[in-house]
């Protein structure tokens, strides 16, 4: 079986439209069937009732006059061609009278009521067509009369049975008709879903043989369709942001390490050549192992950021008491800020709810504490803060007295391993504030950092974060 | 003690076993997961040390088993994986401490020293004793040569961690993740501040050192 059906006969709109176009069809077929058999069984009744009115008029002549005068009415009726056929027998089972010559050769049911056909002599009426003689339909009854006598009469329903067989054709007729328009307009709907549905594969396809840019197009008609374009691409944009800060981590990763690697490889390397004892062998030894250290360290806070930024640790989020957090915190640095000779205190408003992972909020404090002891000057001053802002959100701040960051290197230093310049004689990597940076976005929470309430010369910094309403 | 070391990586596992043996264990090491859960129901180990990944039967398949076997001998699981939730994995599949990966030998002898003691019923006592030092549990009272000490509620979990762990050797990043329950790496010196505010209440007033800093591994609390 090698052939295959046309694109658009695959579609699920087609099949879809196909079957409400059957249904369709099936259901006027037996809406139609219903009238029809309706109709049928009107015009047979209606039959039935002419004859027997017929039927009660020659009793009548019979009970009045005897068999003469019943002779004489039923002659009376058929002189010049009656709808009716009449057979009256006698006693002994004689034809007396009547317009057909014997009984049709048909077993009548329990109510005497004969369905038959007849041929009848060509006649020539009014309208000069020469009428179908033979076969033609009939319906008849017999009755039995007082004495033995027996009359038939008989009724043609050639021309209802014409006009009901026209109505089962055209019942046919419209039926298939309803099945032909399903099927056409199967094809039309399903030939322009099938191309918008396509237009989407394209993109698709586009982007796996690596053309990343290709979006899938938009109609902006806001139909399912274009729901489905508008997430085929936002998801796009995720895949391609992840991917560009992958490459971004990666990049990073290999900078930030090549150089303690080719540190760390000279120094042995010296040592190796120029190393006279087992003295400078050990120091050197020694110096290596904390370099590795310091890579490991680098190293896994590269990684846990990397994995922190998939957004994966959102799954096992809990709500929590900030305050009770923070007082946590609070408490392991508190006497980390006395020894540097800063003046520590917080501010913790009670009853409030976050959402989020009980670990990382409590190292993205730990981390912004540490930023501040690291860089503001034994006599500053640093604050931890709780409250709940006006729109009913709550943000959570650290404030120093400190330097502070210009406005202008803000942005820049929650980048990876960026590091400014005064700085550079202090400890670390560089990662801090990005891992403060993407635990936030991990909670969405928005961060800020703005001037602390310190002087010109030491402007202070104030870290702030605020996190979504929990509903 | 009698150690056994799950590891499939040789290099590592005869680099642990040789510094064991210098602190004076019995070692044994099995590199898969079949040979180690084998080794281990032949039973008499102190302390399990079962890498997370194994060829043949993962790390935590071993310690489910051997746990559904009624074994309750003290696991530590050694991990590539450090967040939060392959720690509860760990700890559900009924470890009893989780390393990760790179780690200090010191760290690592630290918490197995720890977990062999660990077997001593005394999670049920009221009180504790070393030396002269003595802890109430149930009134929460601390004295030293019949002198009251008033401690902190955190400084008291610290030294009641350090008392039962007495003639130990713990680490800063056991302090931090048994006594405050935080698993991140502080930048700064955040647990050495707090012995040392423990050490001017237990050790200053008095003339002999209890709480001994171990270069290179962390703290010992032992009688003078």
């Amino acid at each position: 079986m090698n052939w295959r059906m046309p694109a658009f006969a695959r579609t699920t709109a087609f099949r879809l439209t196909l079957m409400a176009a059957g249904l369709f069809a099936v259901s006027s077929f037996v809406i139609l069937a219903l009238v029809y058999a309706y109709s049928v069984g009107a015009a047979s009744r209606r039959a039935d009732a002419t004859i027997g009115q017929e039927v009660a008029a020659v009793e009548k002549r019979f009970a009045e006059g005897g068999p003469g005068l019943a002779n004489r009415y039923i002659l009376q009726r058929s002189v010049g061609g009656s709808e009716f056929l009449y057979l009256l027998v006698g006693p002994d089972g004689e034809r007396m009278t009547g317009n057909i010559s014997a009984l049709p050769a048909v077993a009548p049911d329990e109510d005497g009521r004969i369905r038959f056909t007849y041929d009848r002599a060509p006649v020539d009426d009014e309208d000069g067509q020469n009428d179908a003689a033979t076969g033609r339909e009939a319906r008849g009854r017999i009755a039995a009369l007082p004495d033995g006598y027996a009359l038939f009469v008989g009724l043609d329903v050639q021309e209802e049975t014409r006009l009901v067989a026209g109505l089962l054709n055209a019942i046919l007729v419209a039926s298939g008709l309803a099945l032909a328009f399903g099927i056409v307009s199967g094809v039309l709907v399903s030939r322009r879903f099938a191309a918008r549905l396509e237009s989407i594969n394209a993109a698709a396809r586009q982007v796996m043989t690596g053309k990343f840019a290709t979006r899938a197009p938009r109609t902006h008609s806001g139909d399912d369709l274009d729901d489905l374009a508008r997430h085929f691409n936002d998801m796009l944009d995720r895949v391609e942001h992840l991917m560009h800060r992958m490459r971004t981590a990666g990049d990073s990763i290999a900078h930030d390490l090549r150089l303690p690697l080719t540190r760390m490889r000279s120094r042995l390397e010296t040592a190796l050549v120029e190393g006279a004892d087992k003295t400078d062998y050990e120091a050197a030894l020694a110096q290596a192992v904390s370099d590795t250290d310091e890579l490991l360290k680098t190293f896994n806070a590269v990684l846990s950021l990397t994995r922190l930024q998939t957004g994966e640790r959102r799954q096992a989020f809990q709500t929590l008491d900030p305050a009770e957090l923070l007082s946590d915190i609070a408490e392991l640095y508190e006497p980390v800020c006395e020894d540097a000779g800063l003046e520590f205190s917080s501010e913790l408003a009670s009853g409030l709810t976050i959402l989020g992972d009980r670990e990382l909020i409590a190292q993205l404090v730990a981390n912004l504490i540490d930023n501040a002891v690291k860089y503001a000057p034994a006599g500053e001053a640093i604050c931890l803060r709780v409250r709940e802002t006006g729109s009913g959100a709550v943000e959570i701040s650290v404030t120093d007295t400190g330097p502070g960051i210009p406005a202008e290197d803000r942005v820049r230093v929650l980048e990876r391993f960026v590091r400014l310049e005064e700085s550079r004689n202090q400890p670390g990597v560089g990662l801090g504030l990005s891992l403060v940076q993407a635990i936030a976005e991990v909670h969405s929470a928005a961060l800020s950092l703005d001037d602390g309430p310190g002087t010109d010369g030491a402007p202070g910094l104030r870290v702030a974060l605020v996190f979504p309403q929990v509903k | 003690m009698r150690l056994l070391i799950i590891e499939d990586d040789k290099d590592v596992a005869s680099f642990m076993s040789r510094g064991m043996k210098e602190a004076g264990h019995v070692i044994d090491a099995a590199h898969d997961g079949e040979t180690g859960l084998e080794m281990a129901r032949n039973g008499g180990y102190d302390v399990l040390i079962v890498d997370r990944m194994l060829p043949k039967l993962d790390g935590l398949t071993v310690i489910e088993t051997l746990r559904g076997e009624g074994d309750q001998t003290p696991v530590l699981i050694l991990s590539a994986l450090g967040e939060v939730d392959d720690r509860v994995q760990g700890l559900k599949a009924g470890g009893d401490d989780y390393l990760v990966k790179p780690y200090a030998f010191a760290e690592l002898l630290a918490r197995v020293e720890v977990l062999a003691r660990r077997r001593d019923p005394d999670s049920v006592k009221t009180r504790l004793t070393v030396g002269t030092l003595d802890m109430d549990l149930l009134a929460r009272t601390v004295r030293r040569d019949g002198e009251d000490i008033l401690l902190q509620p955190r400084e008291f979990r610290l030294l009641e961690f350090l008392m039962r762990n007495a003639g130990q050797v713990v680490t800063r990043t056991m302090l931090l993740e048994k006594v405050w329950d935080y698993h991140f790496d502080p930048q700064t010196n955040v647990i050495d501040v707090h012995i040392s505010r423990l050490r001017s209440k237990i050790d200053k007033p008095f003339d002999a050192e209890m709480l001994h800093t171990v270069r290179g591994a962390g703290y010992r609390l032992s009688a003078p």
